[in-house]
């Protein structure tokens, strides 16, 4: 049973909440099976789009560029949508954001709603939420509903119960829905969720969804997905809520033609994914006559304030990122505690924290670059992190926790080491001298006190030479004098 | 042609060896090498870990020293990604504008050194003879920090006896990331053992790279494993001739 | 609602702050937008034939049946395919060609069916806007031919019946063909799939599992 915390204000430390992941080899198989087959898919579909790179820089561009003028393109949507027949709401908190639901909610006399995934509404902790207050939901995506029936939380943005195994999936339906015999078959197990769920659409009037894009040029809106659980819910109920971070805009129609050819492709390594939908405030006979957009803010414009940070909001939730992470990859994403996981989430979770919380997760990273590789909009993840890692230490470092800190202690030494080739060199003799108490005969260590026991636990270190590089250069040039 | 040595606080320390193989390659091949015992470190542990202020004080240093060099080489990709990826960006923040143009005037000196060999001595046979398995693994500062693409391969496929055994997810972090191995022990062991696994699986003998932190890491596992295979630097296997084997195989 | 907008003020408010040192006044947004760099590959080079080619292939990818005919051809080949479908009740959208309405079956066509109605349908039968052969994508764009969006989705059976002359190679062909956006889109490309269960791909969650195809050679 998963007892995984997504709230990032109380989760734990990056450190302590991979330990119980590190010793579940199922979760990690899974993990590991997971990327490796999106890693593959992708990477034989980018090898055959020659202009791959190309489009990386205009995604990175438009982005950027959406970003620096988002005030105006924010404008533009609302105004199109509005005109189309849908209605706006602006909310600067994940609070102001769940208010605002249930009060359209209450307003349709509600009492169940039907949604499709959205990282987003996990990300405001709306099913809790309107639970309390007595609206069921129910979700649709297949992912979502393992995980809503078996009282699990996502592990990955893009394919969220990759931590799931057939069997576990076979004992959550036949215990919730009834079905005795039913078999570990995804196949079958698909067309158990498939059947389970039409109920529901034909008859559950409102709809919750996010949205992938918004379109200023229209006022339009855009889903991708694969199931069709999407086209569902925003087809056949009478009142849609779309709840979207107001970063999520681009500003023409046109600007999908680039979106669309990297998103499916890095997400599920497709060419383009099964669905697709877009559509404008209201259309007369075709669809929901109700419609509500709910523009969240939730420090997003605190993110878009710092220069090297705003980056973070050019993500399009490929899950690119996570998926080629050495970290993640042993990992999964529960360690994250947030819904964004990965590389993104240790820059996003903090950042929308106000980096009060989850303040561990920028140092959750090996800075090999990988992400950045990958990234579809080219975010430069590892500078993002680089630059976190110094807003939390130029914050802590005043404070007094820190003053006995080893690390802390340690790398102010450091420095001063560093500052002047005789304090170097002294302590590299003194360095020689003392860990010879901990050198074996064949001249390697297998064991140092503190934190020189980090590296002991599982490496030896070969001792330290008798003579360091300079010295060696130093007596040669002495002798060819 | 001239160059000066920068051989990185951790090589200095712990891999000299690395040190000694690349000035006698590097002579070997004509260069007037010269080395400056004001040099310490480029920084990038102050960095990694968000100490900018101590990074940039030591950036600040290291320029001043090779002011007046023609060039540096340094056997150490993530050093030189430190310099090209991160230095730009503190100088950015808290350097000045003379600073800046120091910066400037520092960053096209800076080779990484098999972009040195293959770029400014435009040699990939550097008469070496290693007649061993190999297997390389791409460290990642030097895989997509500077892009060092081909470069080391082609440098390894001009030595002499060197049988060479490609290594699996060769792209693959080792899990040591510097303070990260500090910092989460844990999870760093975890990747360490499964790009152990695909290191021991090319049953080379050696395994190489052109980074000392990722082959202490590798090295250190297969020393306590009893593993049947070493690490070397790959300046140690390009430095080997018949005349003066590697100072490893000694 | 005043404090939706006042949360409106202040965010627009931060927004304006925070990105005052970069933000186009409005009469040079238009400028900096289209000075956006486009390089990646706009028009294809295929010939029509290669195209037409391309996209049989991706549409047998998803193992969407598909069939060529002439446009005399056609009305046969549409009975050909329901008749082999085993299906006998279909819906058509309210401006389909009543020359694809063949004989021999039950239609209903959507003068504003409910949904209990189109739950009752076996298949539905539309045109289309548009085919990116590159990706095997089929676009709809619910016009009269093509229809609402609730039939297109809730049978277990499409036909589609597309023209050569709507094909295109790459996706920004379309985007050019289509520079107003429609107020409806829906972009199919295969039936519908999940990989959620351990990552084995399953076809045909919901929306149609059967998608077949006639290529009319305009």
């Amino acid at each position: 049973m998963n007892t995984a915390i997504l709230d990032p204000k109380l989760a734990p430390p990056f450190r302590e909440a991979v330990l119980p992941v590190l010793r579940n080899p199922m979760l990690r198989k899974n993990v590991a099976h997971a990327t490796e087959v999106i890693q593959n898919k992708r990477a034989r579909l980018v090898a055959e789009k020659t202009d791959w790179e190309e489009l990386r820089e205009a995604g990175s561009a438009i982005r950027t560029h959406v970003l620096e003028n988002l005030g105006a393109y924010l404008l533009q949507f609302e105004e199109r949508c509005t005109a189309a027949g849908g209605v706006v709401h602006w909310a600067g908190t994940a609070d102001e954001a769940r208010q605002i639901i249930l009060d359209l909610l209450r307003q349709e006399n509600a009492t169940e709603a039907i949604k499709i995934k959205t990282m987003t509404s996990a990300e405001i902790q709306l099913n809790p939420y309107l639970e309390a207050a007595g609206v069921t939901v129910h979700e649709t995506d297949l992912a979502e509903i393992i995980l809503q029936l078996g009282k699990e939380e996502p592990s990955h943005i893009v394919v969220p119960a990759l931590h799931i195994n057939r069997s576990q999936v076979r004992e959550i339906f036949s215990r919730t829905m009834g079905l005795k015999d039913l078999s570990d078959d995804p196949k079958e197990l698909t067309g158990a969720a498939r059947h389970y769920l039409r109920e529901k659409f034909l008859r559950v009037p409102t709809a919750i969804s996010g949205a992938n894009y918004l379109i200023a040029e229209t006022g339009a809106v855009a889903v991708v997905e694969s199931e069709g659980n999407g086209r569902m819910c925003l087809t056949l109920p009478e009142t849609m809520i779309s709840v979207v971070g107001i970063e999520k805009v681009l500003p023409r129609f046109q600007d999908l033609e680039v979106m669309l050819q990297v998103l499916a492709r890095s997400a599920t390594g497709e060419r383009m994914n099964p669905y697709t939908s877009l559509w404008t405030g209201v259309t007369p006979g075709d669809g929901p006559q109700r419609f509500h957009v709910v523009l969240l803010d939730n420090e997003r414009s605190a993110i878009l304030a710092r220069p090297k940070e705003r980056q973070t909001l050019k993500c399009i939730r490929c899950a690119a990122c996570m998926n080629h992470c050495p970290v993640y990859r042993q990992t999964g994403g529960h360690a994250y505690g947030s819904c964004y996981p990965g590389p993104i989430g240790a820059i996003l979770t903090p950042q929308l924290m106000r980096m009060h919380h989850a303040e561990s997760l920028p140092f959750a990273s090996s800075l090999c670059g990988a992400c950045y590789e990958v990234c579809p909009v080219k975010i430069d993840i590892p500078a993002v992190l680089l630059d976190l890692r110094a807003d939390v230490v130029n914050r802590e470092r005043k404070q007094a926790k820190r003053a006995f800190d080893l690390m802390y202690i340690g790398l102010r030494i450091a420095n001063t080491l560093f500052s002047r080739p005789w304090i170097f060199h002294a302590t590299q003799r003194l360095g020689r001298i003392g860990l010879r108490l901990f050198t074996a005969k064949d001249g390697w260590i297998k064991w140092m006190p503190s934190i020189g026991g980090r590296w002991t636990e599982n490496r030896d270190l070969r001792g330290l030479p008798d003579q360091t590089f300079h010295e060696w250069w130093a007596a040669r040039a002495k002798e060819q004098k | 042609m001239r160059a000066s040595l920068f051989i990185t606080c951790y090589n200095d320390t712990l891999f000299p060896e690395t040190g000694r193989a690349t000035t006698r390659l590097l002579e070997r091949l004509g260069v007037e090498l010269d080395f400056r015992q004001g040099q310490t470190c480029c920084g990038q542990m102050h960095a990694n870990s968000g100490f900018r202020a101590e990074a940039f004080s030591q950036a600040k240093r290291l320029i001043r020293i090779y002011e007046d060099a023609e060039a540096l080489v340094i056997p150490g990709s993530s050093c030189v990604a430190m310099m090209r990826d991160q230095y730009p960006g503190i100088f950015e923040e808290l350097g000045n504008e003379s600073q800046r143009r120091e910066l400037d005037a520092f960053l096209p000196k800076v080779f990484e050194l098999s972009e040195f060999l293959v770029d400014k001595l435009h040699v990939e046979d550097v008469g070496a003879y290693f007649p061993h398995r190999v297997t390389y693994h791409a460290s990642c500062h030097g895989l997509r920090g500077i892009h060092l693409g081909d470069r080391p391969f082609k440098l390894l496929s001009k030595v002499r006896g060197l049988e060479y055994v490609a290594l699996e997810h060769m792209d693959r972090c080792c899990g040591f990331g510097g303070t990260f191995s500090v910092k989460n022990p844990e999870i760093s062991q975890a990747m360490l053992t499964v790009k152990l696994h695909d290191v021991l699986s090319t049953r080379a003998e050696f395994c190489t790279a052109l980074d000392n932190s990722c082959l202490m890491h590798l090295g250190g596992a297969m020393h306590r494993q009893y593993a049947a295979m070493r690490t070397i630097h790959m300046a140690e296997i390009l430095a080997s001739t018949e005349d003066a084997p590697a100072e490893a195989l000694a | 609602m005043n404090a939706t907008v006042q949360s409106r003020q202040r965010i627009l408010d931060r927004i304006r702050t925070a990105t005052a040192s970069v933000a186009k006044p409005a009469p040079e947004l238009r400028d900096a937008y289209a000075a956006l760099p486009r390089p990646y590959i706009r028009r294809g080079k295929k010939t029509v034939e290669e195209r037409i080619e391309l996209l049989v292939e991706r549409l047998r990818e998803y193992d969407a049946e598909v069939v060529e005919t002439t446009p005399d051809g056609l009305p046969a080949a549409i009975a050909a395919q329901l008749g082999a479908s085993g299906k006998h009740t279909f819906v058509a959208p309210a401006g389909l060609d009543p020359g694809f309405l063949v004989g021999g079956f039950d239609w209903k066509i959507d003068y504003d069916l409910t949904t209990a109605q189109i739950e009752l349908t076996e298949g539905v039968v539309t045109a289309a806007s548009c085919d990116i052969a590159d990706s095997g994508t089929i676009v709809l764009h619910h016009t009269a031919s093509e229809g609402r969006r609730v039939i297109t989705l809730l049978p277990d059976w499409h036909l589609c019946i597309l023209r050569r002359s709507q094909v295109v190679e790459t996706l920004p062909e379309y985007f050019d063909r289509f520079e107003t956006s429609p107020a409806l889109v829906t972009w199919i490309s295969g039936p519908s799939a999940t990989a959620d269960i351990e990552m084995t791909r399953i076809k045909g969650v919901h929306g149609p599992r059967f998608l077949h195809v006639i290529l009319v050679r305009d």
